[in-house]
């Protein structure tokens, strides 16, 4: 057995989405790099709604669609449900912008997806290392020259580490670039059923006509029991994605278990019968950082990048995640591959990073939208009085036949202002602007 | 031409082990199952056992007892003990000179050890860990053959296998997954003594030792009351409350094999497909989701109570009788109530 | 120099198996396929001992090309050599079929290095039959102990070793001539976390491969479905039984749940004079 250093021109801690794609991106350059996974598989250890977004994707391979990628339907109607405790308004859009070419989204299952993801960067030259978790770093005069395992004998070394850990960024932590562990009021935990129908029945019940067609819908109000967070559901080719995503505080402050609330999502009068027969094929859940801009730690130091998940790149409202992984994975490779050139990885070169990042979408939304988590939380009457009047309004609206119109909108208008007052509406629309525009 | 149906009695030490009752029983049935055949045909059909140990006559008798009509002993001091060569060798010997149709072996610690190398050493089919067996039509074949029926893929599948060309039909079948016949003490049977010579090459592995285990009187397959514990106990500790029900019931402890791959309990208590079967008169489930692979260990069993947090568990559906509620609030207050029950008739 | 070989199996997890409802059918999508559990605590066991004694490990399946993996996980555990057995002619074997084929693999790589002690794990999960370590222990001669849950000693000199066999009723401590064969429980040896070094050699080996005709020249009439003494009739899915009367103790109240359950099991005449005999 070789007594010689295991070394590497990269390491890549994380075989998910940023990580798998920092790993292609420097191994087509010609670089030597290794990822290392903890999982037995890249994936087993990801999960999320949910839908992917074409743009990341062919960025990082133009014949994408050529390889034949294990994607679910594509996203051709999607937009807002809103779920009061007894009724559903459905804001969806098809059509039109959405029916691009090709379309913008797919629902993909992660398991399948990022193992495909890895190979493809294995394809590129990149070695994984499966089964083997990174707990510390190496240092050299106070940089980071690689990264210990869990192994016996389980140094790795490598210039530059890109690191990829997800949302329990504890190596982040680990490494200063952040002061505090992931805050409760900033996490949320998402759970969610995979629930197995038959392809004509999900056509036959959302209204798709045909397994080409499929949906990603934010659903908002009662699936979160008043709680700040947001619920899905997503179209897979013949099984249906239902989950509920909820901050930590607030399911330790309401007591209540996220089994509970999936449980009433799925047995809400609305989505229950489309659910029906379904075969439950898996159960799980998922952290997700919220706190995007206000808990993103240094991207960069001596020695080491970072992006995805443990960098907080997630925009809740758009749930925009993955592509921000991707991106920034990529940008993480590039940048890896210039201090190769330069023979530089200190921080000053390595900050280069950043400077492209706040040229992309990726830094520039986070700090748009960085207000929107807290926004959620501060304002609950948007999961439960907003929803249900929504609901209440447009079903007295369409009901109203035989009513004098002036008493029917007085009486809509009477079924908002008797749970907020009319001038604290106003104020809650223009607060939820500002947030998304961040100002 | 005598159509003969093989048993293999085990015995440990000149006791001989319930399942070869068992499997007298289901010998006994598939001979009445070819009845029409025998009559078309004018051939006959027997149930023999085959005995293989030292100072073995009392189990020779017991074995006539339970529906033999025939015993092969093989008596000799090179099978005191169990070994793997020097009985495979015996029973290859036999198989060869006698020809059964069909072939039965326990499905025992022994069983499967031998059941294997017999089938190999006589180039015939052998199918495992049997639910049903039974005498069926098979394609255009003549006469009948054994349709041996199991469950495989961790029992998600039940499959019924044949085997066309060869004889004997083999088949193991665990304990308890067959009735013991009534036994006739007045049952007249011929027992003929075969020879056969054991070679030192045989002998190549010999017992030097046994050390006996207090999970020997656990006797887990024929318990008329068992108690067993799941993954829903949360620990080890929640064993101490099943005991105690178990004791209260005057039964003994079972257990899924999530517990015991967890480490909780020893394997002996596992009940289930790789576990042991059982079919007590009465089960408690506590803690156990019902997986397939432990429903088919308990599901013949007289009456099934379950008791689970989760309406939707699998085990639901092959119990009498559910509890829907945290075992250790629910078994505290039905140890509660039955003491109370018992005060009051005492 | 001591030479000990694991026969292993790579398998579906059935833990994780679930039936398709409209075919009846296995749904193998998503289904991992590992190594044999049974399989890896005997690679460990023999892992462990060839390090103790300076010898070699090698490791044999019969399989389809994916079972390359299984393969580089007992090279990752301290295997030296791995042989895939791979041809579609061993196609739909049953156990006689598969030992046929397992035994002269063996026997041609015992000729060229002779075999000290060869290893099975007790049954693949998915078969459960057990039966194939004893259909190559018999083929090939080699007195077997099965349920083998320790080695106590292999001694080279003397040739022999002594197997720590668990039955029903105890523990028998065999002492076998070398060669010899065993089947082994999980008990046997602790499954290792290999050094990183070991993880990446085998993520880098390739099994050598051997099909139906080389190195070694089968039987045509004793491999796959020729071959096979068994076939599967039919198959599906268990029967559906009626489901239990459920009680709720959220709906009823502990006491009250408790005592409805008592009450209906004393009403079933057998089990009441089961409890009644306890007094």
């Amino acid at each position: 057995m070789s007594k010689d250093k295991l070394k590497y021109d990269v390491i890549v801690v994380g075989a998910g989405m940023a990580g798998s794609t920092a790993a292609a991106i420097a191994a087509r350059e010609g670089l030597n790099v290794a990822i290392i996974e903890r999982g037995v598989k890249p994936g087993s250890k990801n999960y999320f709604g949910g839908a992917l977004y074409t743009h990341a994707l062919v960025d990082i391979y133009p014949d994408f669609f050529d390889r034949k990628p294990p994607l679910e339907r594509p996203v051709t109607e999607t937009g807002f449900w809103f779920l009061s405790d007894d009724g559903l308004v459905k804001a969806t859009v098809q059509g039109g912008v959405v029916n691009s070419d090709p379309i913008d989204a797919y629902v993909a299952l992660r398991a399948e997806f990022d193992l495909w993801w890895a190979e493809q960067a294995v394809a590129e030259g990149a070695f994984i290392i499966p089964k083997t978790l990174v707990i510390d770093f190496l240092y050299e005069d106070g940089k980071v020259v690689g990264v210990k395992t869990d192994r016996p004998e389980g140094d790795v070394y490598a210039p530059v580490v890109i690191v990829c850990e997800g949302v329990n960024n504890l190596l982040t932590q680990k490494l200063g670039l952040i002061d505090h562990d992931i805050k409760v009021s900033k996490t949320a935990l998402a759970v969610k059923q995979l629930i197995s129908i038959p392809a004509k029945d999900i056509n036959a019940r959302l209204g798709l006509p045909d397994n080409n067609h499929g949906m990603a819908i934010s659903v908002i109000g009662d699936v979160s029991m008043g709680l700040a967070g947001l619920g899905f559901l997503y179209t897979a080719n013949s099984s249906l994605s239902l989950g509920v995503g909820v901050t930590l505080d607030a399911l330790q402050e309401s007591g209540i278990k996220p089994y509970e609330l999936l449980q009433r999502y799925l047995e809400h009068p609305a989505i229950a019968p489309l659910i029906k027969d379904g075969q439950m094929m898996e159960y799980g859940a998922h952290l997700i950082p919220e706190g995007g801009w206000t808990t993103m730690p240094r991207l960069y130091t001596d020695g080491v990048l970072v992006a995805g998940d443990a960098a907080s790149m997630v925009n809740a409202l758009h749930w925009e995640g993955t592509n921000m992984a991707i991106t920034a994975g990529k940008q993480a490779g590039l940048t890896a591959v210039e201090a190769h050139k330069k023979g530089d990885f200190s921080a000053k070169s390595l900050s280069t990073y950043q400077d492209k990042l706040s040229d992309l979408f990726v830094l520039q939304d986070l700090k748009q939208y960085r207000k929107f988590s807290a926004f959620l939380k501060n304002h609950p009457q948007f999961m439960d009085i907003y929803p249900t009047f929504i609901n209440d309004a447009l079903g007295m609206f369409f009901t109203g036949f035989g009513k004098p119109k002036r008493k029917l909108y007085k009486d809509i208008l009477r079924s908002l202002t008797s749970r907020r007052p009319l001038f604290k509406a106003i104020g809650d629309i223009i607060a939820f602007g500002r947030s998304i525009i961040g100002i | 031409m005598t159509r003969r149906f093989w048993v293999f009695i085990e015995q440990d030490h000149g006791e001989m082990h319930p399942v070869a009752a068992e499997l007298l029983g289901v010998a006994n049935c598939l001979v009445s199952e070819v009845a029409d055949e025998l009559k078309a045909s004018g051939e006959e059909a027997i149930v023999e056992g085959i005995l293989v140990g030292h100072n073995v006559d009392n189990v020779a008798k017991e074995a006539l007892m339970y529906g033999a009509e025939r015993i092969y002993q093989v008596d000799d001091p090179a099978f005191e003990h169990y070994l793997n060569r020097p009985y495979t060798e015996a029973l290859t010997h036999l198989v060869e000179k006698h020809k059964p149709e069909v072939f039965l072996i326990g499905a025992t610690t022994l069983g499967r050890d031998l059941a294997g190398a017999v089938a190999t050493s006589v180039k015939t089919g052998l199918t495992a860990d049997c639910t049903k067996l039974e005498m069926g039509p098979f394609r255009k074949i003549e006469k009948k053959l054994l349709l041996a029926t199991r469950p495989a893929f961790g029992g998600n599948v039940i499959a019924t296998i044949v085997c066309k060309d060869h004889t004997p039909q083999m088949a193991t079948v665990r304990p308890r997954v067959f009735e013991t016949p009534v036994r006739n003490p007045k049952a007249k049977g011929e027992i003929i003594q075969e020879s056969f010579e054991v070679t030192p090459e045989m002998m190549a592995a010999q017992l030097v030792e046994f050390i006996t285990d207090q999970t020997a009187s656990l006797n887990l397959e024929y318990a008329e009351v068992i108690v067993s514990g799941g993954k829903g106990l949360g620990n080890p500790k929640g064993f101490d409350l099943i005991k105690e029900l178990a004791d209260e019931l005057g039964g003994v402890v079972g257990s899924s094999r999530a517990a015991v791959d967890g480490g909780w309990i020893d394997y002996a208590h596992q009940v289930g497909q790789t576990g042991k079967h059982v079919r007590p008169k009465l089960y408690v489930a506590c803690g156990i989701s019902g997986a397939i692979q432990h429903k088919v260990g308990m599901q013949d069993s007289d009456y099934i109570l379950a008791i689970n947090t989760d309406p939707q568990a699998p085990i639901f559906e092959v119990s009498t009788l559910g509890v829907v509620g945290d075992l250790y609030d629910v078994i505290p207050e039905m140890i509660k109530q039955l003491r109370a029950q018992k005060g009051a008739s005492a | 120099m001591i030479h000990l070989l694991v026969s292993v199996k790579q398998v579906p997890d059935t833990t994780n198996i679930r039936i398709d409802p409209e075919t009846g059918s296995m749904i193998r999508k998503g289904v991992p396929a590992i190594l044999n559990p049974y399989d890896a605590h005997a690679v460990a066991s023999a892992a462990e001992w060839k390090k103790k004694l300076g010898g070699k490990l090698t490791v044999v399946t019969m399989g389809p090309p994916a079972a390359e993996e299984a393969l580089q996980e007992c090279i990752e555990m301290g295997a030296d050599r791995a042989v895939l057995i791979s041809d579609r002619a061993f196609a739909g074997s049953d156990t006689l079929a598969t030992s046929y084929v397992l035994a002269e693999a063996i026997r041609k790589i015992d000729q060229e290095d002779h075999v000290d002690l060869v290893f099975f794990g007790k049954q693949a999960i998915d078969g459960d039959t057990a039966q194939v370590g004893p259909g190559v222990a018999i083929r090939l001669g080699l007195p077997l102990v099965t349920y083998a849950v320790d080695i106590q000693e292999i001694n080279e000199e003397e040739n022999f070793a002594l197997i720590v066999r668990k039955t029903e009723s105890g523990k028998e401590i065999i002492k076998t001539s070398l060669p010899a064969a065993l089947t082994a429980e999980k008990a046997i040896a602790d499954i290792p976390y290999a050094a990183l070094p070991d993880l990446i050699t085998s993520l880098k080996y390739k099994p050598e491969v051997w099909s139906a005709q080389e190195p070694v020249a089968y039987d045509v009439d004793q491999i796959g479905l020729g071959g096979s003494p068994t076939m599967v009739a039919k198959s599906g899915s268990p029967e559906a039984h009626e489901p239990a009367e459920t009680i709720n103790v959220e709906e009823n109240g502990l006491a009250g749940a408790v005592e409805t359950a008592l009450g209906k099991m004393l009403s079933n005449t057998s089990v009441a004079a089961l409890l009644e005999d306890q007094q």
